[in-house]
Protein backbone atom coordinates (compact mmCIF):
# COMPACT_ATOMS: atom_id res chain seq x y z
CA UNK A 1 0.00 0.00 0.00
CA UNK A 2 1.17 3.27 -0.78
CA UNK A 3 1.36 6.81 1.32
CA UNK A 4 -1.91 7.81 -0.90
CA UNK A 5 -3.69 4.97 -0.79
CA UNK A 6 -2.78 4.79 3.34
CA UNK A 7 -4.16 8.39 3.08
CA UNK A 8 -7.05 7.58 1.95
CA UNK A 9 -7.90 5.18 3.95
CA UNK A 10 -7.23 6.83 7.32
CA UNK A 11 -9.58 9.70 5.91
CA UNK A 12 -12.20 7.13 5.60
CA UNK A 13 -12.15 6.29 8.72
CA UNK A 14 -11.32 9.64 10.52
CA UNK A 15 -14.91 11.62 7.98
CA UNK A 16 -17.32 10.16 10.78
CA UNK A 17 -15.92 11.66 13.46
CA UNK A 18 -15.47 15.47 12.16
CA UNK A 19 -17.17 18.35 13.52
CA UNK A 20 -15.38 20.83 11.08
CA UNK A 21 -16.01 19.34 7.32
CA UNK A 22 -13.75 22.50 6.02
CA UNK A 23 -10.47 21.23 7.62
CA UNK A 24 -11.08 18.02 6.35
CA UNK A 25 -11.83 19.19 2.78
CA UNK A 26 -8.19 21.10 3.48
CA UNK A 27 -6.61 18.06 5.20
CA UNK A 28 -2.83 17.85 5.17
CA UNK A 29 -0.10 15.93 6.68
CA UNK A 30 -0.44 18.74 9.75
CA UNK A 31 -4.29 18.75 9.79
CA UNK A 32 -4.63 18.11 14.24
CA UNK A 33 -7.54 15.30 15.07
CA UNK A 34 -8.64 17.50 17.96
CA UNK A 35 -7.91 21.17 17.05
CA UNK A 36 -8.47 21.21 13.07
CA UNK A 37 -11.00 18.66 12.72
CA UNK A 38 -12.38 19.66 16.20
CA UNK A 39 -12.94 15.42 16.78
CA UNK A 40 -14.20 14.92 19.95
CA UNK A 41 -11.23 13.50 22.10
CA UNK A 42 -13.51 10.43 23.66
CA UNK A 43 -13.89 9.45 19.71
CA UNK A 44 -9.84 9.59 19.31
CA UNK A 45 -10.40 6.17 21.01
CA UNK A 46 -12.21 5.01 17.86
CA UNK A 47 -9.96 6.16 15.42
CA UNK A 48 -7.14 4.21 17.12
CA UNK A 49 -9.37 1.11 16.98
CA UNK A 50 -11.08 1.41 13.81
CA UNK A 51 -7.56 1.74 12.38
CA UNK A 52 -6.63 -1.36 13.85
CA UNK A 53 -9.21 -2.74 12.35
CA UNK A 54 -8.71 -1.40 8.53
CA UNK A 55 -4.83 -2.09 8.77
CA UNK A 56 -5.00 -5.16 10.76
CA UNK A 57 -2.53 -3.74 12.81
CA UNK A 58 -2.39 -3.24 17.05
CA UNK A 59 -1.79 0.56 17.98
CA UNK A 60 0.29 -0.09 21.71
CA UNK A 61 -0.04 2.52 24.09
CA UNK A 62 3.23 3.91 23.34
CA UNK A 63 2.24 4.44 19.68
CA UNK A 64 -1.26 6.15 20.65
CA UNK A 65 0.16 9.25 22.75
CA UNK A 66 1.35 10.62 19.47
CA UNK A 67 -1.44 9.79 17.66
CA UNK A 68 -2.85 13.41 17.32
CA UNK A 69 -1.92 14.22 13.89
CA UNK A 70 -2.55 13.17 10.24
CA UNK A 71 0.87 12.52 9.77
CA UNK A 72 1.56 11.07 13.39
CA UNK A 73 -1.24 8.15 12.38
CA UNK A 74 0.40 7.92 9.14
CA UNK A 75 3.56 6.89 10.42
CA UNK A 76 2.27 4.66 13.07
CA UNK A 77 0.66 3.15 10.16
CA UNK A 78 3.65 2.58 8.71
CA UNK A 79 5.89 1.53 11.11
CA UNK A 80 3.25 -1.09 12.46
CA UNK A 81 2.97 -2.30 8.85
CA UNK A 82 6.47 -2.86 8.51
CA UNK A 83 6.75 -4.60 11.50
CA UNK A 84 4.64 -7.31 10.04
CA UNK A 85 5.64 -7.95 6.58
CA UNK B 1 -3.53 25.26 38.53
CA UNK B 2 -7.02 24.44 37.25
CA UNK B 3 -8.50 21.89 34.75
CA UNK B 4 -12.71 21.04 33.57
CA UNK B 5 -14.23 18.77 31.71
CA UNK B 6 -17.78 18.47 31.00
CA UNK B 7 -19.69 15.19 29.22
CA UNK B 8 -22.99 16.03 27.80
CA UNK B 9 -24.75 12.56 28.56
CA UNK B 10 -26.79 12.95 25.47
CA UNK B 11 -24.42 13.62 22.74
CA UNK B 12 -22.18 10.97 24.93
CA UNK B 13 -24.43 8.23 23.99
CA UNK B 14 -25.15 9.05 20.50
CA UNK B 15 -21.36 9.52 19.99
CA UNK B 16 -19.59 7.17 22.05
CA UNK B 17 -20.06 3.17 22.00
CA UNK B 18 -18.23 2.31 25.06
CA UNK B 19 -19.49 -1.16 24.81
CA UNK B 20 -17.73 -2.08 21.55
CA UNK B 21 -14.45 -3.88 21.83
CA UNK B 22 -11.49 -2.44 22.77
CA UNK B 23 -12.84 1.15 24.08
CA UNK B 24 -12.44 0.34 27.67
CA UNK B 25 -8.95 -1.31 27.86
CA UNK B 26 -7.70 1.78 25.42
CA UNK B 27 -8.69 4.28 27.92
CA UNK B 28 -8.67 2.69 31.65
CA UNK B 29 -6.46 0.96 33.98
CA UNK B 30 -7.59 -2.64 35.33
CA UNK B 31 -8.16 -0.96 38.18
CA UNK B 32 -10.72 1.62 36.99
CA UNK B 33 -12.18 -0.97 34.79
CA UNK B 34 -12.54 -3.41 37.73
CA UNK B 35 -14.10 0.04 39.48
CA UNK B 36 -16.46 0.57 36.52
CA UNK B 37 -17.30 -2.99 36.02
CA UNK B 38 -18.98 -3.15 39.75
CA UNK B 39 -20.62 -0.21 39.39
CA UNK B 40 -24.14 0.05 39.17
CA UNK B 41 -24.75 2.38 36.72
CA UNK B 42 -21.51 1.80 34.77
CA UNK B 43 -21.95 4.67 31.77
CA UNK B 44 -22.15 7.36 34.54
CA UNK B 45 -18.60 5.72 36.38
CA UNK B 46 -16.91 6.00 32.80
CA UNK B 47 -17.84 9.58 31.94
CA UNK B 48 -17.05 10.39 35.80
CA UNK B 49 -13.36 8.79 35.52
CA UNK B 50 -13.03 10.21 31.80
CA UNK B 51 -13.35 13.63 32.62
CA UNK B 52 -11.63 13.47 35.96
CA UNK B 53 -8.35 11.85 33.52
CA UNK B 54 -9.29 14.63 31.11
CA UNK B 55 -9.15 17.47 33.56
CA UNK B 56 -6.15 16.70 35.58
CA UNK B 57 -4.43 16.28 32.05
CA UNK B 58 -5.52 19.98 31.50
CA UNK B 59 -3.30 20.69 34.16
CA UNK B 60 -0.61 18.83 33.07
CA UNK B 61 -0.70 20.60 29.34
CA UNK B 62 -0.57 24.08 30.98
CA UNK B 63 2.53 23.08 33.43
CA UNK B 64 4.34 20.79 30.69
CA UNK B 65 2.97 22.41 27.30
CA UNK B 66 3.04 18.67 26.43
CA UNK B 67 0.45 17.76 24.36
CA UNK B 68 -0.03 14.10 24.09
CA UNK B 69 -3.27 11.15 24.30
CA UNK B 70 -2.42 8.82 26.85
CA UNK B 71 -5.90 8.55 28.96
CA UNK B 72 -4.97 5.44 30.06
CA UNK B 73 -1.36 6.82 31.72
CA UNK B 74 -3.93 8.87 34.01
CA UNK B 75 -5.38 6.87 36.85
CA UNK B 76 -7.83 8.23 38.91
CA UNK B 77 -6.54 6.12 42.05
CA UNK B 78 -9.91 5.99 44.29
CA UNK B 79 -12.92 7.45 44.26
CA UNK B 80 -13.44 8.02 47.88
CA UNK B 81 -10.48 10.57 48.04
CA UNK B 82 -10.87 11.80 44.15
CA UNK B 83 -7.30 11.46 43.49
CA UNK B 84 -5.60 11.52 39.49
CA UNK B 85 -2.03 10.34 39.15
CA UNK B 86 -0.22 11.16 36.16
CA UNK B 87 3.51 11.10 35.88
CA UNK B 88 3.81 11.07 39.81
CA UNK B 89 1.82 14.18 39.67
CA UNK B 90 -1.42 14.04 41.65
CA UNK B 91 -4.69 16.15 40.87
CA UNK B 92 -7.06 16.20 43.29
CA UNK B 93 -11.11 16.57 41.60
CA UNK B 94 -14.43 16.72 42.02
CA UNK B 95 -17.68 15.48 40.27
CA UNK B 96 -20.73 16.56 39.72
CA UNK B 97 -23.22 14.08 38.33
CA UNK B 98 -26.41 15.03 36.74
CA UNK B 99 -29.09 13.67 34.82
CA UNK B 100 -28.04 15.11 31.91
CA UNK B 101 -23.97 15.62 32.24
CA UNK B 102 -21.11 15.00 34.01
CA UNK B 103 -18.47 17.14 35.21
CA UNK B 104 -15.23 17.21 36.49
CA UNK B 105 -12.72 20.01 37.91
CA UNK B 106 -9.30 19.09 38.67
CA UNK B 107 -6.14 20.89 40.78
CA UNK B 108 -3.16 20.28 42.52
CA UNK B 109 -3.33 22.33 45.64
CA UNK B 110 -6.65 20.95 47.18
CA UNK B 111 -7.68 23.94 48.78
CA UNK B 112 -7.79 26.14 45.24
CA UNK B 113 -11.51 24.44 44.94
CA UNK B 114 -12.60 26.89 47.52
CA UNK B 115 -11.07 29.57 44.63
CA UNK B 116 -12.25 28.34 41.47
CA UNK B 117 -15.15 30.27 40.54
CA UNK B 118 -17.46 29.76 36.93
CA UNK B 119 -17.32 33.06 34.70
CA UNK B 120 -19.26 33.59 31.20
CA UNK B 121 -17.28 33.53 28.54
CA UNK B 122 -15.04 36.83 28.07
CA UNK B 123 -15.20 38.81 25.64
CA UNK B 124 -11.47 38.18 24.37
CA UNK B 125 -9.68 34.96 24.62
CA UNK B 126 -6.13 34.37 24.68
CA UNK B 127 -4.19 31.37 24.26
CA UNK B 128 -0.42 30.97 25.42
CA UNK B 129 0.50 27.15 23.92
CA UNK B 130 -3.15 26.72 23.45
CA UNK B 131 -4.11 27.38 27.38
CA UNK B 132 -6.61 29.86 27.46
CA UNK B 133 -6.43 32.63 29.56
CA UNK B 134 -7.89 36.79 29.66
CA UNK B 135 -7.58 39.68 31.30
CA UNK B 136 -9.43 40.72 34.14
CA UNK B 137 -11.55 43.69 34.09
CA UNK B 138 -9.10 46.56 33.73
CA UNK B 139 -6.36 45.45 36.22
CA UNK B 140 -4.92 43.86 33.13
CA UNK B 141 -4.00 41.08 35.03
CA UNK B 142 -3.97 37.73 33.01
CA UNK B 143 -6.20 35.12 34.66
CA UNK B 144 -6.25 31.43 34.09
CA UNK B 145 -9.03 29.91 32.31
CA UNK B 146 -10.30 26.24 31.79
CA UNK B 147 -13.11 26.01 28.44
CA UNK B 148 -14.59 22.69 28.37
CA UNK B 149 -17.54 22.22 25.60
CA UNK B 150 -19.80 19.36 24.84
CA UNK B 151 -23.17 19.37 23.21
CA UNK B 152 -25.38 21.18 24.97
CA UNK B 153 -23.08 22.29 27.75
CA UNK B 154 -20.49 24.49 28.46
CA UNK B 155 -18.59 25.56 31.64
CA UNK B 156 -15.49 28.54 31.76
CA UNK B 157 -14.00 28.86 35.47
CA UNK B 158 -11.57 30.78 36.51
CA UNK B 159 -9.22 30.75 40.29
CA UNK B 160 -9.72 34.03 42.03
Amino acid sequence: MNKKETLEKLKSIVKPFVKNEEAFQNITEDTDFINDLQINSANLVDIVLDTEEAFDIEIDNQSMENMLTIKAALEIIETKLAAKE
Amino acid sequence: MIGNDIVDLALARKESNWKRKGFLDKIFTLQEQLLINSSKNKEIMIWTLWSRKEAAFKIYNRITGIRKYNPIQIECLNLEIDVVVYENQIFYTRTQMELEYVYSEAVIKQNDFDKIIAIKRPFTINKRNGCPSYLEGDCSLEKPLSITHHGRFEKIITII
